[in-house]
């Protein structure tokens, strides 16, 4: 058979792919291109009229300040949750391999957080940081804890990357722990018996050999961080003072509450295009580094 | 020599122990808020604004919480809905991304490349820029909202590029082509081939994707928001969402609920996570 | 090839079974009328009423053969009509604030001149010579008070009448302090408090309001030497002195500011009428009452209570409502102003203050009755409803910062003025 002609081809990648690409396609590409044309709109978001207006958007986009700071702010939050994430994540994975007794038990537990939607979680640990904490450093006089971290512009910060380390950990652990598993027993063991310790082991081969599981686990981290909404909207709604609106918050209130369809469409198009980039790279470097090792 | 042996294994005795403390350190932290809500939902509303930690309220232990939540979050049948489209689109999607995966891999043709980069690139679109123009499309222009179908439809195009990923890598590593090429000579074909031989292999993948993909479509409160616009057609967070917006000054009530929406995916997950953990884990090592 | 049969009947089946819940779903479809019934559903955005409103269209769909459904969502209300619109799906009658209704209303609204509730009320928005806002309720702000936790310090029962100035307030404050309670006051933090509610007024309390706040927009206004706002300001100062929260004012959630205020371990607090929902469910000590915000000049408004109708239905005038929809939302509308039961709903249940005048049924809320006799007296300062989308949020935050000590009055006015300066001017 020849699988060189066109028909073969078309064929194969219709059977396998031809479904997945029709969904793909319907859902994401063209609602997305009909976005961008929107984003050449000044549209309210109710009426009927979509007055054209060209670049207006992109311009007001460039002379929106808050968004730009919102957008600093979510790099800084990026950077700093993602490798908290990544470190956290990978202790667990490291631990819960080690082959200790009821690690699958800890595998179980550690996921919990993952059950639960961003805008429940957001509501639980707001609770947390704004009652219980406070009356357990009331109890215990203790004054970091007597006022609550969300009142002020760092804490507020604070407070959302400890959530999201403890709503992603347990998910990129599993990643990890997978990783851990592929690399081989036996070479562990040859690694063993030439002398090397445990920790020599897990820096010169299972690091090495789990490329693939950090490059999946920092892509997913990084693009969830650059795209916080729903945890951002329960635990801190912005507040204090605005100072933890993150980018795709200031996204939502452009184009929602404060009714500029067209530009709050124009800044999330920059936000993706931010995020892609910052992605693909990192993609690109990570598969670099899996070649060479 | 029996000396060096006892000092190892004295020193991994340590280490365990070590381990040990260290992961129920860990697990305390990761468990911390739902203890929380386990303690508020049998109080009062008064006495959780007055002391959240106590254990009893001073208006003594309640279960009022739950019938009440129960009821108006119409517990049911939200759950019927939930489970039913997670299961669906759980399903599709790993049989659809998986295949499409396959192809990709397998082969460098270039609508191939075109279709994962374009995946790729889609993981990182926020969803509040397709938000509009998929309502307009589907219900502005199609009419297809308010049925679960659409929904389940949006979940597979929304999460198939993520899938896909998952599965790319893992064919890329796990699947070992001298597999394929036996199976070749044999005179399989390549849909036969994928069956036979790289599905069962995807196992791992299989149940990773499966769990993650389950959680996301159950807890998705957005997306079916916008499609499911008839309280009948209600899914566990919105019911929730709705209900927080109405009763949110009841924060019994609402620790009620809470508890509510995460209880069924918490049994599933008890009882199933040694299957899950076992999938992952014998998968890997082989 | 046994693995294929079995992907291929998988597929199928689920195909099929989708087929048929799709299939199922779509008898209720948008038709205006099933069951020759005339159907159409009602978006509620005052969380505090979806149950009793549930309740009562329940009832209302048997007497009446209609079958009325109503939604609440936690969204913003704009994004949320926004995806109904975009769906093609818009309620046929849904509530909003008032300035929805002149950028939303002035498009979609269904003109509802010669309805007979129109004449029974002063409170409906007509733009343009066209009726397109049912007001739902009058709501008021003001200066929540705590009877009973005030007599229990000074041993008299309290005359609200008897605060008449700033200096007033700051003195029985301090006495309330002497006589062992803590801290008198508590304030709200959120953004429209703040923001929409308290700061507000400053527009509000004027004569030529649209006149000042077009010099806002030109940024000719001097808000460091405008009277009202250094007026309100010190009141403000004067709350903050004595705030139960003053360790972390902006930490205080509103539960605990209601807690406070319910059980009287405060006298004073900022707030409106809505709030008696939030406040009766703690150890509600029974004496709550709204009296005007204490300011130390003398002028038109002393003595009075910002308000107005709150929460308007519109009724939607796109292709996607039929007439017989529209027809049957007039007469819901009609039953809502005037039937025994929507009266005894609106005023008792809910515990509103009924913007029409033949409802006559007393107001179960505390708060309510008060704002009723600054109603019954005229003595309520029309709302300002053409801020600008953003106004509450930024403006609010200016407020919290101020609120947390982190800025003086200087920059917080300062900053006010900015955020009119590049503000786009709302027309109205």
């Amino acid at each position: 058979m020849n699988t060189n002609t066109m028909s073969y081809k078309t064929k194969q990648f219709m059977m396998f792919a031809g479904l997945t690409t029709f969904a793909f396609a319907a859902v994401v590409i063209i609602p997305f291109i009909y976005g961008l044309y929107l984003t050449f709109t000044s549209w309210d978001g109710v009426s009927r009229e979509k007055p054209f207006v060209g670049f207006a958007n992109y311009a007001s986009t460039f002379a929106d300040g808050a968004y730009w700071q919102a957008l600093g702010r979510t790099f800084i939050y990026s950077i700093i949750a993602v490798i908290l994430v990544n470190v956290v994540a990978f202790i667990l994975a490291f631990l819960v391999t080690s082959g200790v007794k009821g690690q699958n038990f800890f595998r179980a537990g550690f996921f919990i957080p993952n059950l639960i939607g961003g805008i429940v979680l957001g509501y639980i640990w707001k609770f947390v940081f704004n009652r219980a904490f406070v009356s357990l450093g009331e109890a215990l006089s203790a004054g970091a804890l007597s006022t609550s971290w969300l009142a002020t512009s760092g804490g507020a910060m604070l407070c959302l990357i400890i959530v999201s380390v403890w709503q992603y950990a347990g998910y990129m652990m599993l990643i990890y722990v997978a990783g851990f598993m592929s690399v081989s027993a036996d070479v562990l063991e040859a690694a063993r018996i030439d002398g090397c310790t445990n920790t020599q082991s897990i820096i010169h081969i299972s690091i090495p050999l789990m490329t693939s599981s950090f490059v999946q686990c920092l892509f997913l981290t990084i693009t969830r961080c650059f795209m916080v909404y729903d945890v951002n909207l329960s635990l801190t709604n912005g507040e204090p003072f605005n100072s933890s609106v993150m980018a795709a918050m200031h996204v939502y209130n452009q184009a929602f509450t404060y009714k500029n369809y067209g530009t709050g469409q124009a800044e999330a198009l920059i936000l993706f295009i931010v995020c892609a980039v910052v992605g693909v790279l990192q993609v690109y470097v990570g598969k670099k580094a899996e070649v060479s090792a | 020599m029996d000396d060096l042996n006892e000092r190892a294994a004295r020193n991994r005795k340590i280490k365990h122990a070590v381990f040990i403390v260290l992961l129920i350190v860990l697990f305390v932290c990761f468990i911390f808020p739902f203890i929380l809500v386990l303690i508020n939902v049998f109080k009062t509303k008064a006495d959780i604004t007055s002391d959240p930690l106590a254990l009893i309220g001073s208006h003594g232990f309640t279960l009022k919480n739950f019938p009440e939540a129960m009821e108006k979050m119409n517990f049911w049948n939200s759950f019927a809905n939930s489970a039913f489209i997670t299961i669906i689109s759980t399903i599709l999607t790993i049989l659809l991304a998986s295949m499409a995966a396959y192809v990709i891999v397998r082969n460098k043709w270039k609508a191939c490349g075109a279709l994962f980069g374009l995946m790729v690139a889609s993981m990182v679109i926020p969803f509040q820029v397709l938000m509009i123009p998929l309502v307009s499309l589907y219900g502005g222009v199609l009419g297809l909202l308010s049925h679960r179908a659409t929904l389940i439809f949006m979940h597979i195009g929304f999460s198939v590029s993520m899938a896909t990923f998952m599965f790319h890598g893992a064919i890329h590593t796990n699947v070992p082509l001298s597999l394929e090429e036996a199976g070749t000579i044999d005179g399989c074909s390549r849909w036969q081939i994928y069956w036979k031989i790289v599905f069962p292999l995807l196992k791992p993948t299989i149940a990773t994707v499966a769990i993650i993909d389950a959680m996301a479509f159950w807890n998705d409160y957005l997306l079916p928001s916008l499609v499911l616009a008839k309280k009948e057609l209600y899914t566990i967070p919105i019911a929730t969402q709705v209900f927080y917006g109405t009763y949110s000054t009841d924060i019994g009530l609402v620790m009620a609920a809470l508890l509510l929406a995460m209880l069924p995916i918490l049994i599933l997950y008890l009882f199933l996570q040694r299957y899950i953990v076992e999938g992952v884990t014998s998968g890997a090592v082989k | 090839m046994k693995k294929k049969l079995l992907a291929v009947t998988l597929v199928t089946a689920m195909t099929v079974s989708m087929a048929a819940c799709g299939g199922s779903d779509s008898g209720s479809g948008d038709s205006g009328s099933s069951d020759g019934k005339v159907s159409f559903t009602i978006f509620n955005s005052k969380s505090e009423i979806q149950e009793y409103l549930e309740e009562a269209v329940e009832k209302y769909n048997e007497e009446n053969d209609v079958d009325i459904e109503v939604y609440y969502s936690n969204d913003t209300v704009a994004a949320h009509l926004s995806t109904k619109y975009a769906s093609n799906d818009p309620y046929a009658l849904a509530m909003t604030d008032a300035k929805d209704i002149y950028s939303l209303g002035v498009e979609y609204g269904y003109d509802m001149s010669g309805a007979a509730w129109v004449d029974d009320t002063d409170y409906a928005i007509t733009v343009d010579g066209k009726v397109l806002g049912f007001p739902t309720c009058i709501e008021a702000r003001g200066i929540l008070y705590n009877a009973d936790a005030i007599k229990e310090i000074t041993g008299e029962d309290f005359d609200p009448d008897s605060i008449k100035t700033l200096d007033d307030f700051d003195d029985f404050c301090a006495e309330l302090v002497k006589g062992g309670m803590e801290a008198p006051t508590a304030i709200l933090k959120p953004d429209w408090s703040l923001g929409a509610h308290y700061l507000q007024q400053v527009y509000e309390e004027r004569e030529d309001v649209d006149g000042f706040v077009d010099s806002l927009y030109a940024g000719t206004a001097d808000l460091n030497n405008d009277e009202k706002f250094n007026a309100l300001m010190d009141t403000f100062d004067v709350l903050m002195k004595y705030n139960a929260f003053a360790s972390g004012p902006i930490s205080a959630e509103d539960e605990m500011v209601h807690q406070k205020m319910s059980e009287g371990e405060v006298a004073f607090q900022f707030g409106g009428c809505w709030e008696w929902n939030d406040l009766v469910d703690y150890d509600y000590t029974g004496n709550i009452g709204l009296m005007p915000v204490p300011q130390n000049i003398e002028d038109a408004y002393t003595g009075y209570l910002v308000g107005g109708g709150s929460k308007y239905f519109y009724i939607d005038n796109s292709e996607y409502t039929t007439d017989e929809q529209r027809a049957a939302a007039m007469d819901f509308l009609e039953w809502f102003a005037s039937a025994e039961d929507a009266q005894t709903l609106v005023s008792d249940t809910c515990g509103m203050i009924s913007p029409f005048n033949s409802n006559t049924v007393e107001c179960s809320n505390d708060l309510g009755k008060s704002v009723k006799e600054y109603v019954d007296a005229g003595k309520l300062v029309p709302n300002y409803d053409y801020d600008p989308d953003d106004h509450y949020s930024k403006v609010g935050a200016y407020m919290q910062e101020y609120l947390a000590g982190q800025i003086d009055r200087d920059e917080l006015a300062d900053k006010i003025e900015e955020y009119w300066a590049s503000a786009t001017p709302v027309e109205h």
